[in-house]
Formats: C-alpha cells, sequence, structure tokens
C-alpha cells in the first residue's frame, strides 16, 4: 500500500484544519483570550451558508424564488462572503461582553465565551432545529479527479487551495499593515499605545470581529465536508484549540504547522492504525508540548515579534 | 423564633455518619428491595430516556415522536386501568454518562415505573444497569447491539429492534455468493459496532468468504478520507459498515462526493430513518431495516396518516423505523399493563416474555413474538436499497426481500444472556 497518497491527503486535512485555527489563534494571540465561542461562531457560519445557498432566509415569497433561480455557483460564492459578515456581529456582541474580562484572571474569559457556546448553541437548535443539513456544492468543483492512481475529492483541493489563500491574507494583515502593528503593540503594552492616542478598544473590536469571521470562513468552507449539525461547534473547537497549543499561542506559522501536522498525523493514523486516528492529534500535541512546553513555534509568537 | 447554627464541623460530622449508615445498610441489605407506590388513580409515569444532542440526537427524538404517538392514543382512549399516563424526558446526549443519570433520576426522584428509550447501545447498557438495581422494567426501544440481547441482557429490559446479527444474517450470505468473498469493515469504535462488525465477520466466514481488513473509526469521525483512501486501495468486493448516526451520514456523503458508490458493494447492515432523511442522495449499497412507511401491509397507512396528524410539522415528515420501534416498544407495554390489571413488574416481566404478536398488528411480513431467553424482539428484518422509481419525494427504500423472524435468528445471544431469577429482582408496584 502506498505512503504518498495519505501524506497528500493528510496535507490537504492540515490545511483546513488551520484554516480553522486561524481565527482561534487571533483572538488568542493579539488579545490573549480562549474564545470557547469560536467552534459555535464557525457552526453559525455553517449554518448561514446553508440558508443563503438552500434559499431558506426569512424574505417574501418573490424573492427566494428568484433568488433559487441563481445558479448554485453564485449563490455559494455569495454565501461565502456573506455568511462571515452575517456572524461577525455576534463577535461584536462578545467582546463587548467580554471587556469586563481584560487584565483579570483568565478563567473569566473562558466562563464567559463557553456560556457564550452553549448560547449559540441553542439558539442554533431554536432556530434550524436539531436535524442536519448539507451544504450543496456547485458542480464545477464536486465530484471527483483521478490522481496518483485513486479517485480525491474535487472540492477538499478547492478548499485546501482557499485555506492556503485566507492564511496568507491573515499574514499579511498582520505583518504588513499599519492596523497589525498597532493591534500587535497594544498587545504587548496596552499603556504606551493608549498614551499614543490610539484607540485600544476599538482595535480590540476589530481584531475580534476578524477572528469571528474567521471562524465563520471555516464554517462555510468545511460545511460540505463535515455536515452541518447544531454540536459541530464542539466538534470544531477541540482540534482548534490543540492546534493552537501544539503551535505556540500567538504564532500564525504555528497554527500553520500546528495544523498541517494534525491532518498528516490524522490521515496516517487513519490508513494504518485506524483505531488511533482521533487519539493521536493528543499524542502528538503530549509529544510536543513535553519537549517544548511552549509549543513548536512559542517563541517567534506575533506577540513577541 | 430559634435559630440552628450548622457548623462545617457539625456538617462534615452528620455527612459522615449518613454515608456510614448509608454503606452499613446496602452492605447488609436487604438484598431484595420492594416498593410499593401510591395505588389508585396516580397517573402512570414513564421516563423516556432520548438523546437530543451528540450522534443520535436526530434519532432519539424521532424515537420520542412514536412513544408520545402511543401514549397520546391510550390516554384519548382513558389511559390504563384508570390512570392517566404522564412522561418526562431529559436528553440522554449519546453519552452513557448522561444516560446513568438521567436514568437514576427518572426512577429514585421522579418516581417514573419504567423507562424507554435509547439509540446508542453504551447509553442503553448504562441505563439497564441502573434500572436492574430497582427492577425498573427498561424498553430498550432502537439499540442494537447483539450484546444488548446477549451479553448485557437484564431481566427488566425487553428490545425493540432487530440487532446487528439479525441484520448481517439477513444480507451476508446472499451478498457473498451474488457479490464477492473479499469483504473489508468499516467499524465504529464503540459496542454496537464491534458486535455488529463481530457478527458479520462471523456470517462472511460462514459462507465462504474472508475479512481483508477491519478498520476502526473514532465515534465522531467528520473526515473519512483516510478510511475511503484505504478502500480504494485494498479494492475490497464488499465495504460492509457498522457505523451509525451523523457518522454514517458524514461517510455517505464522502462516498457520494468521491463518487465511490460503484467502486465496491456497500453494505450497511442497518439504516436507521433519521439518517437519510436530508441526504437522500447519498444512499447507496443494501441494507437493512425492520419497518418502512410505504410497506404494501394493512394498517401501514392509516399508521402514517396517525404519525403525520400527530406532527404537522415534524422534521421529518413520516414515520421511519426509529419512530415505529418507539411506538410499538410504547403500545406493547401499555398493553400489558392493561392486560394484567396492575403494574407490579414480575408480572409485567412475565407477560411481556414470549408474547406473541400478530404480524397485521406490528405492521410487518410475519409475526414476531419477544424472546423468552433473549428478551430480544424476534421479527422481520427487511434489506432494502436506493428507490430507482419513487412515488415522492419521501420513498427513498425499495424493500428486496424479508428475512423471517427464525433466519434472522441471533443463535450466539441464546448462550450469551443470563437472566437472574425473578426471586433477585426488586419488586415494584406504581
Amino acid at each position: 500500500m502506498s505512503l504518498l497518497p495519505h501524506l497528500v491527503n493528510g496535507l490537504a486535512l492540515g490545511l483546513l484544519f488551520a484554516l480553522l485555527a486561524l481565527g482561534f489563534m487571533l483572538i488568542l494571540g493579539l488579545m490573549e483570550q480562549i474564545n470557547l465561542a469560536h467552534g459555535s461562531l464557525f457552526a453559525l457560519g455553517a449554518y448561514f451558508a446553508y440558508a443563503i445557498t438552500a434559499a431558506r432566509l426569512p424574505l417574501p415569497p418573490d424573492w427566494l424564488e428568484a433568488w433559487a433561480q441563481v445558479p448554485l455557483g453564485w449563490r455559494f460564492t455569495v454565501a461565502m462572503f456573506l455568511a462571515p459578515v452575517l456572524v461577525a456581529p455576534f463577535g461584536v456582541v462578545l467582546e463587548r461582553l467580554m471587556r469586563r474580562t481584560y487584565g483579570r484572571d483568565p478563567l473569566y474569559g473562558l466562563l464567559l465565551t463557553f456560556g457564550a457556546a452553549m448560547v449559540i448553541e441553542e439558539l442554533i437548535r431554536v432556530v434550524w432545529g436539531t436535524r442536519d443539513y448539507m451544504l450543496p456544492v456547485p458542480r464545477g468543483i464536486s465530484g471527483g479527479f483521478v490522481m496518483l492512481d485513486l479517485i480525491w475529492s474535487t472540492y477538499r483541493f478547492w478548499a485546501a487551495a482557499f485555506a492556503v489563500v485566507a492564511m496568507a491574507l491573515v499574514w499579511l494583515v498582520i505583518e504588513r499593515t499599519r492596523f497589525g502593528a498597532l493591534v500587535k503593540a497594544g498587545a504587548h503594552d496596552s499603556e504606551i499605545v493608549q498614551a499614543l492616542g490610539h484607540d485600544l478598544e476599538k482595535l480590540r473590536v476589530w481584531v475580534f470581529v476578524m477572528g469571528t469571521m474567521m471562524a465563520a470562513v471555516a464554517g462555510v468552507i468545511l460545511a460540505p465536508v463535515w455536515g452541518i449539525r447544531p454540536h459541530m461547534g464542539v466538534d470544531a473547537v477541540v482540534p482548534a484549540f490543540l492546534i493552537i497549543v501544539l503551535g505556540g499561542v500567538g504564532s500564525f506559522w504555528g497554527a500553520v504547522l500546528g495544523g498541517i501536522l494534525v491532518g498528516v498525523v490524522v490521515g496516517l493514523s487513519g490508513a494504518y492504525a485506524s483505531e488511533w486516528s482521533m487519539l493521536s492529534m493528543y499524542l502528538l500535541l503530549i509529544g510536543v508540548v513535553t519537549f517544548r512546553a511552549r509549543g513548536l513555534f512559542g517563541k517567534k509568537s506575533v506577540l513577541e515579534a | 423564633m430559634t435559630k440552628s447554627r450548622v457548623t462545617r464541623r457539625t456538617a462534615l460530622k452528620a455527612g459522615l455518619m449518613g454515608a456510614a449508615a448509608a454503606g452499613t445498610a446496602s452492605f447488609f441489605g436487604p438484598w431484595r428491595h420492594n416498593r410499593v407506590w401510591a395505588q389508585g388513580k396516580k397517573p402512570i409515569k414513564l421516563g423516556l430516556t432520548c438523546d437530543a444532542s451528540g450522534q443520535y440526537g436526530n434519532s432519539g427524538q424521532d424515537d420520542m415522536q412514536g412513544m408520545r404517538l402511543a401514549i397520546d392514543e391510550f390516554n384519548a382512549k382513558g389511559g390504563v386501568l384508570g390512570r392517566k399516563i404522564e412522561w418526562i424526558t431529559a436528553d440522554t446526549e449519546t453519552n452513557p454518562a448522561t444516560g446513568t443519570r438521567v436514568a437514576e433520576r427518572f426512577i429514585a426522584q421522579e418516581q417514573c415505573g419504567f423507562l424507554l428509550g435509547a439509540v446508542h447501545s453504551g447509553v442503553a447498557n448504562a441505563i439497564t444497569q441502573v434500572a436492574s438495581k430497582y427492577g425498573t422494567i427498561y424498553m430498550n426501544t432502537n439499540s442494537s447491539a447483539p450484546s444488548e440481547s446477549g451479553a448485557n441482557c437484564s431481566r427488566i429490559k425487553f428490545v425493540w429492534d432487530g440487532n446487528g446479527t439479525n441484520f448481517s444474517k439477513a444480507a451476508v450470505a446472499n451478498a457473498v455468493q451474488k457479490i464477492g468473498k473479499k469483504w473489508l469493515l468499516l467499524t465504529n469504535d464503540y459496542v454496537w459496532g464491534h458486535t455488529t462488525s463481530a457478527a458479520t465477520k462471523t456470517e462472511v466466514e460462514k459462507a465462504g468468504g474472508h475479512i481483508v481488513d477491519n478498520l476502526l473509526v473514532p465515534q465522531n469521525t467528520r473526515d473519512f478520507t483516510a478510511y475511503l483512501l484505504k478502500v480504494q486501495q485494498i479494492k475490497p468486493d464488499v465495504v460492509a459498515m457498522a457505523i451509525g448516526g451523523d457518522d454514517i451520514k458524514a461517510l455517505r456523503q464522502q462516498i457520494a462526493e468521491l463518487k465511490l458508490e460503484d467502486k465496491a458493494a456497500w453494505i450497511n447492515n442497518q439504516q436507521d430513518w433519521p439518517d437519510v432523511w436530508g441526504v437522500p442522495e447519498t444512499l447507496f449499497g443494501v441494507f437493512g431495516t425492520n419497518w418502512y412507511h410505504k410497506l404494501p401491509l394493512p394498517g401501514v397507512a392509516e399508521f402514517v396518516k396517525r404519525w403525520q396528524t400527530a406532527y404537522p410539522k415534524s422534521p421529518i415528515p413520516v414515520p421511519g423505523n426509529v419512530s415505529y420501534n418507539g411506538y410499538m416498544a410504547t403500545r406493547e407495554l401499555l398493553r400489558v399493563i392493561e392486560q394484567t390489571g396492575s403494574t407490579n413488574n414480575i408480572g409485567i416481566i412475565k407477560a411481556l416474555e414470549g408474547r406473541k404478536m400478530s404480524a397485521v398488528d406490528r405492521m410487518q411480513a410475519y409475526d414476531a413474538y419477544i424472546h423468552p431467553v433473549t428478551h430480544q424482539v424476534q421479527q422481520t428484518i427487511y434489506l432494502a436499497r436506493r428507490n430507482p422509481k419513487p412515488v415522492d419525494n419521501t420513498d427513498l427504500f425499495q424493500i428486496v426481500s424479508a428475512a423471517t423472524p427464525e433466519q434472522a435468528l441471533d443463535a450466539a445471544s441464546l448462550t450469551a444472556c443470563k437472566l437472574k431469577p425473578y426471586a433477585e429482582v426488586p419488586t415494584y408496584e406504581q
């Protein structure tokens, strides 16, 4: 049995994991807040995308009918951009709630976001019920293609390519813009940044909105792969957290490498020792933090850059 | 007015004494305890242990709709023994630990005389342990690990769904002869998956086939690519899946996405209706079920109509096998209470053991009965595949065969199941 297909699969899977972790990394790395509601925001992104793509919106019937006639590819594209915008206000509300926890014991933020996660999950149940949904994928990027003598999912490779583009954009914003520099400076020494006349509160809101929108984008991209269900947020937040710790809190490249490592390990264990496939990511984390408690890129985080 | 102040020391002492007393009491017995609840017109209370979240959240709610329909029908004609039937429910979260807590609360605090529910076999087993402690009758409506009526059977538990062995017996021998001998197993890594795959393996080998690999799939796996790549590399004749709930939905979606439906023959021992509804395009291969809402049998259409009238806004518009099992288990329990004229648990257990149920009454092809040795309902097992000519958007199955209860009998459970003598079961009357 050839190893190469499983390595390629692991890499593609890892890029999706990295995309999932990126929004989590932004908020944790730049604001030092563990946002346990990240998974629920991810789920909201998937649900909004479903509502937009499947034309199940609270709009007049004539409008919905007209929207349903629009080709699926366009509906999916609109969903990919609009769903994160619709989820963004949830991030603003969450940030407002979290203000009282800044500078205090991290446990307060943790508990608050945990509560928010439960509220959002219940909200999803109230609005969409408990049943599952499938996000339809446009014909052009669905189906399979043959590579290495095996059939592969076309959509999966599109999603991995999209993840690379999204990561590049986030990197540019953090590393190559004035906004990114201010946010990093604010995380390093908030008093100085405020003394220089910058509105730190506004900066924090923007970071939270960015992190929230990243979660929602990951939700839209992963929904056709994982399916849409109320507790999908819980399925997402655990690997996201694990990847951040593995890569090193606050490190952009740590999140990317952590995601890829987790993908490869899960992919290979799924093929060669299937009963270990879920456990493998936890073993990987234990292995890394035993020798390097700050994670793989702990030192070179954006916080300390 | 006197004020009493409880100091920390007093509370600790009281707690320790209480714990010691409780421990001593349970150490010295009584081994057999009796509960007699208030007589008269007190309602009969049922505890519905249904998942509302987790891998079997959808199925759990579908199960409950069947149960509630039966309860409502009895209440509409005055209840049972002149007593109204009340019910409570709580989310068992597809989690055995939660199942234990819910069962304990329902029996000890809520005074439920009977428990009904469970799709996940681990949850069912957890509820069984609690119910056995109190002697509370438990209708395991929808979990289908062979161990539920085998090694984990109980005098107080009755199993209503077909199990993995029943479905394997109905499907495997024919598939080995007609499709091929090289089989690959995909197994959900928990009790139902393991016991179902073990049953499939036995049947495959008995029919002259062989298992090339068994891939264990952890529960809540969302990405199956690694497994599907392996399927492509091994190129088996048949892939036998023992994957349930949300996991099978994700797996089916990914098989369909990769267009692997025709690369091997896919057999899913049992396909619950809530796992198919909403994703009909992923329905492929051959699968087992014990009921379908379009069976051309007397009573089916009327039952579907009653169910739809009761649930006009149900997320799934027709009753499936899960809802059917919930309905049948509840209806039969209430009938037996009525016929025995009492809520005495031992009397009800004896009336259920060996109970015969006609094919017409159960809306199945063959007569059914509750096996007195295993407490499992022996019933018709259908094999189905995707319907190529549906008459409406709910007509997803095409029934291809129907095995009799004898053909599908799980012989191993007859020796694996050891029921406690009646004398060791705590008695009660509600």
